[in-house]
């Protein structure tokens, strides 16, 4: 159980430069997500933080401790990796024992054959096999500890994998995208039993993942990471409802965000294609409206904007409309009620208003920027 | 495209099931390879086997059948004796050195920084190098009195080393004829065997070495493995089991097969001291013209790889493969 400090992180590979300071704080006992694009740098970062690469600049602490010049077998943490990493000549009780023989045993010890008839040793391992007995029946795994890993599907393999790194109970698990080999079904059940895991445990959780579902869904808090840089970290609901970067905003979300390109008057007003918003810039000039699916409405004139039913989505329990908006290249999509199935067709107009505390204005460098409601119109 | 779609259907009124009509084409399509491989591969040592009953040579018109005789000779004769064990010998002892030395540099070459590919070039230059070609430098580099590797040993007479009981005498005596003395001849016929094979494993453990997962190696960090050595156990020795059952394997036929070195460098001698297996059937069949005699002594070349092969098969594959 440990709080863990990332300050400055830097690291470049024969010249490119991978991460670009990254800074963080992670509380003790916390869930906490790294989500970002394929090659963005997030296993380079937990890789550091593990002790299996070195950074090229900054400091890694685990427990208010500094562990830079440590190496990885003794910063008590304990890692999953994307692939599972599980040894292939061994049974599954041997893979999660291995943590324990390798900490607990004396190097004579562990010698095959003779290593079983040294004082000390049978008690040690009978202890051993005990623990991983328990890590096993935690998990559900407990039929297949004389199983190698070539023998299991790919859920069972990825609990093994869970299963050796928690029989030692660590400072913190660093998971590495251990999900993304599952299929859809089995990957909605794992989610749910690694955020538990984390919540009975009481450890700390690093989860790396280019998945923002997964990241929504189980953490406590997210870091949103692009391009070697942390762009925000925050609460999903944060994230969510108050993105602080026009990337953040794409990258969170199912269906995506809606992106309207808009203009902003010297008032201070903004438009969208000439036709007034409804909103004005606060301090800064907003370049970009944000707005959620779920926070525009139907109604009888084109308040915010006006477009032509394109397509509709039915996933039975919402409703997904793109329309056509004249100017814009990306449709802009809606969510419906259910109730609305049979009652909007392709072809339709429809004109949307936008509930105003649900949408988001960026300035020209993609940062959030405070808008206002412009309840008289700007020019009076 | 209709017509192309159609055609099979309407004319295969003979074999109405498609099953059958492939089986057919399947057996018209693999007959070539099949009575190939009967012609080349089998075929040969069928003669083979029926002529190692026989005192058959090669320019006369009749043959006598003589059942186990050749055989009896080979298992009481005393040179053939010597001929097992000389093969024997050779391969116990190249074998696991060359197996070992192989995995030693492809390790040591992989630890590497930099200069990886000039290493892995200069051991590979003796397997690339034809062992005929290479065993005249060694017939100079070994000759008594003249060869660089005597006369290099010469020089330390009367240094320190001359407390090494061996090297005193030989200071005395005068050093080994390696090539010439019946204790030493197949030692040294080893020691080059090695020099050549050596390479050919590295280049075969480099192979295997880059298939094991990087994660694998990160895994054992996390799980508290510190040393190089438990490091090696736990996962670069079991990873590289395939490679080992097939590096042992190769090693251990072509070491079997042992023949330029001994045709160039010894024939067989001393006292048929380095006379092993295929120089035998060599001088026997070929050079003697005694056929029948060479066909049985390959036949029981062939079946002790045979019994590698199956040795392999049977209790070594099922053991590396992780299934
Ligand atoms: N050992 C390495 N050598 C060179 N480049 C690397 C190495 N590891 C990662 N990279 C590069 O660093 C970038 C980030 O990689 P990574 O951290 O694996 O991304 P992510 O896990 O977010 O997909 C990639 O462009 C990758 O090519
Ligand atoms: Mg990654």
């Amino acid at each position: 159980m440990a709080t863990v400090q990332l300050h400055e992180i830097e690291k470049s590979f024969a010249g490119t430069d991978v991460l670009k300071g990254v800074s963080l704080d992670i509380a003790d006992g916390e869930f906490l997500s790294l989500v970002g694009p394929s090659g963005c740098g997030k296993s380079t970062l937990l890789r550091i933080l593990a002790g299996l690469e070195t950074q090229s600049s900054g400091t890694v602490s685990i427990g208010g401790r500094l562990v830079d010049g440590l190496r990885a077998a003794d910063r008590d943490l304990a890692m999953v990796f994307q692939s599972y990493a599980l040894y292939p000549h061994l049974t599954v009780a041997e893979n999660i024992a291995v943590p324990l023989t390798m900490r607990r045993l004396s190097g004579a010890q562990r010698l095959p054959g003779i290593g079983s008839f040294l004082p000390g040793s049978r008690a040690l391992r009978r202890e051993i096999a005990t623990t991983v007995r328990e890590a096993a029946e935690m998990l559900d795994i407990a039929h297949l500890l004389d199983r190698k890993p070539g023998q299991l599907s790919g859920g069972q393999r990825q609990r093994v994998a869970v299963g050796r790194a928690l029989v030692r109970e660590p400072a913190a698990f660093l998971l590495d995208e251990p999900l993304s080999n599952l299929d859809a079904k089995m990957r909605v059940h794992m989610r749910a039993e690694i955020a538990q895991l984390n919540r009975r445990l009481g450890a700390t959780f690093v989860y790396v993942t280019h998945d923002q579902a997964e990241a929504m869904t189980m953490s406590d808090r997210i870091a949103v990471m692009m391009e070697g840089e942390l762009l925000q970290v925050g609460t999903p609901d944060a994230l969510y409802d108050h993105p602080a970067d026009i990337r953040v905003a794409q990258f969170i979300g199912s269906p995506a965000i809606n992106i309207l390109p808009v203009e902003t008057d010297e008032a201070g007003v903004i438009r969208l294609y000439g036709a007034q918003t409804g909103f004005r810039a606060g301090s800064a000039r907003i370049e970009h409206l944000g707005v959620r699916p779920e926070a525009l409405m139907p109604c009888d004139d084109g308040e915010l904007l006006s477009g032509r039913v394109r397509l509709i989505e039915n996933l039975g329990s919402d409703l997904f409309v793109q329309l056509d908006v004249p100017g814009m290249l990306r449709p802009v999509t809606l969510r419906l009620p259910p109730s609305a199935r049979g009652r909007v067709r392709p072809g339709d107009l429809m004109h949307l208003r936008v509930d105003s505390d649900r949408i988001v204005g960026f300035d020209a460098g993609g940062k959030a920027a405070p808008l206002l409601r412009a309840e008289v119109p700007a020019h009076v | 495209m209709s017509e192309i779609l159609t055609t099979p259907l309407t004319s295969s009124r003979r074999s109405a099931r498609p099953e059958a009509r492939q089986a057919r084409a399947g057996a018209i399509l693999v007959s070539p390879a099949v009575i190939l491989l009967i012609v080349i591969l089998i075929l040969p040592v069928a003669v083979a086997f029926v002529l190692s009953f026989s005192d058959y040579t090669l320019g006369r018109d009749r043959l006598t059948w003589v059942g186990f005789e050749n055989y009896a000779d080979i298992f009481t004769r005393s040179s053939y004796r010597k001929m097992i064990v000389a093969t024997v010998l050779y391969v116990v002892i190249t074998v696991p050195v060359s197996v070992g030395l192989g995995l030693g540099a492809a390790l040591l070459i992989r630890s590497l920084k930099i200069g990886q590919s000039l290493y892995k070039t200069v051991y590979f230059l003796p397997v690339m190098a034809s062992l005929l070609a290479m065993a005249i430098v060694w017939e100079f580099a070994l000759h008594p009195t003249l060869g660089i590797v005597n006369r290099t040993l010469a020089l330390g007479c009367g240094s320190p080393l001359e407390l090494w009981p061996w090297y005193a005498r030989s200071c005395a005596d005068g050093f080994p004829l390696w090539l010439g003395d019946r204790d030493y001849a197949l030692w040294t016929l080893a020691f080059i065997g090695i020099w050549q094979s050596f390479g050919f494993n590295m280049v075969l453990y480099l192979a295997g070495l880059t298939a094991v997962p990087r994660d694998l190696y990160g895994a054992a960090e996390m799980d508290g493995v510190r040393s190089g050595w438990e490091r090696f156990r736990l996962i670069t020795w079991p990873m590289l089991g395939p490679t080992t059952v097939f590096v042992l394997t190769i090693t251990t036929i072509r070491s079997f097969q042992v023949f330029d070195t001994i045709e160039a460098l010894t024939h067989g001698g001393p006292a048929k001291s380095t006379y092993v297996m295929i120089y035998a059937i060599y001088e026997k069949g070929i050079a003697q013209n005694l056929v029948g005699l060479g066909a049985a002594i390959t036949m029981l070349f062939l079946g002790f790889v045979m019994l590698i092969s199956v040795a392999q098969r049977r209790f070594v594959e099922r053991k590396v493969h992780y299934q």
